[in-house]
């Protein structure tokens, strides 16, 4: 079966990835995980030196959250390249933590024959708690003509779509839960919204104020409304 | 206490050759069994030149040196709290790649507990062209410790 892919054209802002669950964090998948990356940091593998330093057991590298976000990412997006990820750890990642991992399309754009797909993506532990949150920018093909039109080393399909977040306001990411003082919250930049901006990615749900640079003339202007 | 001066010590450059059995123990660790990871025809058909690493993969790289000596303070007293990566193309099998670490950044910085100690740490992967193939940042806080 050839691989399933993800093109542009069937990506809007908005969209959410499917939630995965990951089965629950053990110690084998910690003794894997430190032989894999070849760091056997005594916190993650050796209960009592955990313990010796007053933790309840062993510790979960924050990386292994991280990982698990791009499994959710390279899963949705087959055939899209990762250009960059950029993660956050707000809580620490325990054995018997199970994760469940959650993205949204956050913006897209393309220029110059380049397409490119904006995600936020987080984790949530089974209590609800947010333990990671990010990032990454996906790079993508127009369609499946313009990927053959690559394989086949013709120059790529050219459409023009301005960065869609000018345009139009996403629903919010989930509300981090107020991880305290993980200095999530950045104030002084809230744009002049009607009603109090009760979220925090006000900047998200806000009305698109004039726009940042005049978008060129979308070939379709985005009506991306819920 | 982080050491001040390391602001600017860079490792030498340490050659890692991306393996596919480094690959698949790493994807198999985190559970993750997407076939890019693991059979180089899908990989291909899937636009990669090979067997492809999983986006988190440069993490497990060799550096050429460990915290310890970067930063002056034990890994295990060094807690990540942000990371981000930046590929100029993905980093598949074959790969042959010159990683450098750099210390960015030393800092204090409020925390939900008072200051917070901060080290940032950035990583340089380039082929044996010189070509530059990703770049890593990380932010370590210094954990307090109840230990002597």
């Amino acid at each position: 079966m050839p691989p399933r892919k993800l093109y542009f054209e069937n990506v809007r802002v908005g969209d959410e990835l499917p939630a995965m669950a990951k089965a629950p964090i053990d110690r084998v998948q910690l003794a894997r995980y430190a032989a894999a990356t070849n760091d056997y940091n005594p916190l993650n593998v050796d209960e009592p030196a955990a313990k010796a330093v007053g933790m309840p057991s062993v510790v979960a590298p924050s990386t292994l959250g991280l990982g698990f976000l791009g499994q959710l990412v390279t899963d949705w997006a087959r055939g899209g390249q990762v250009k960059k990820a950029q993660a956050r750890f707000t809580r620490m990642l325990w054995p018997t933590d199970t994760l469940v991992c959650k993205g949204r399309v956050s913006d897209r754009w393309g220029e110059g024959g380049k397409y490119f797909v904006e995600l936020d993506v987080w984790a949530e532990n089974q209590k609800g708690e947010l333990v990671v949150r990010g990032t990454v920018l996906l790079k993508v093909f127009y369609s499946f003509e313009d990927e053959t039109r690559f394989r086949t080393g013709q120059p790529p399909l050219i459409v023009t779509v301005p960065r869609q977040s000018i345009l139009a306001a996403p629903p919010p990411p989930p509300a981090p839960r107020p991880s305290v003082g993980k200095g999530t919250a950045k104030p002084g930049k809230a744009p002049t919204t009607k009603k109090p901006a009760a979220k925090k990615p006000a900047a998200r749900t806000a009305p698109p104020k004039k726009a940042v640079k005049p978008a060129k003339k979308a070939s379709k202007p985005a009506k991306k409304k819920k | 206490m982080l050491d001040r001066s390391a602001v600017g010590r860079t490792t030498p450059p340490t050659l890692n050759e991306v393996e596919r059995g480094a690959i698949r123990r790493f994807a198999e660790a985190l559970g993750d069994y997407n076939p890019i990871y693991f059979d180089a025809e899908y990989a291909r058909a899937s636009g990669y030149a090979n067997v492809a690493a999983p986006p988190s993969f440069p993490i497990s790289f060799a550096t050429g040196s460990d915290l310890r000596e970067l930063v002056g303070v034990p890994a295990r007293n060094l807690l990540l709290g942000e990371v981000s990566f930046e590929y100029e193309r993905p980093i598949v099998a074959g790969d042959r790649l010159l990683v450098t670490s750099r210390v960015s950044e030393i800092s204090d910085r409020a925390g939900p507990a008072g200051r917070v100690e901060v080290a940032v740490i950035e990583d340089e992967g380039r082929d044996e062209e010189g070509q530059i193939v990703f770049r890593a940042r990380r932010s370590y806080v210094v954990r307090a410790t109840r230990e002597a």
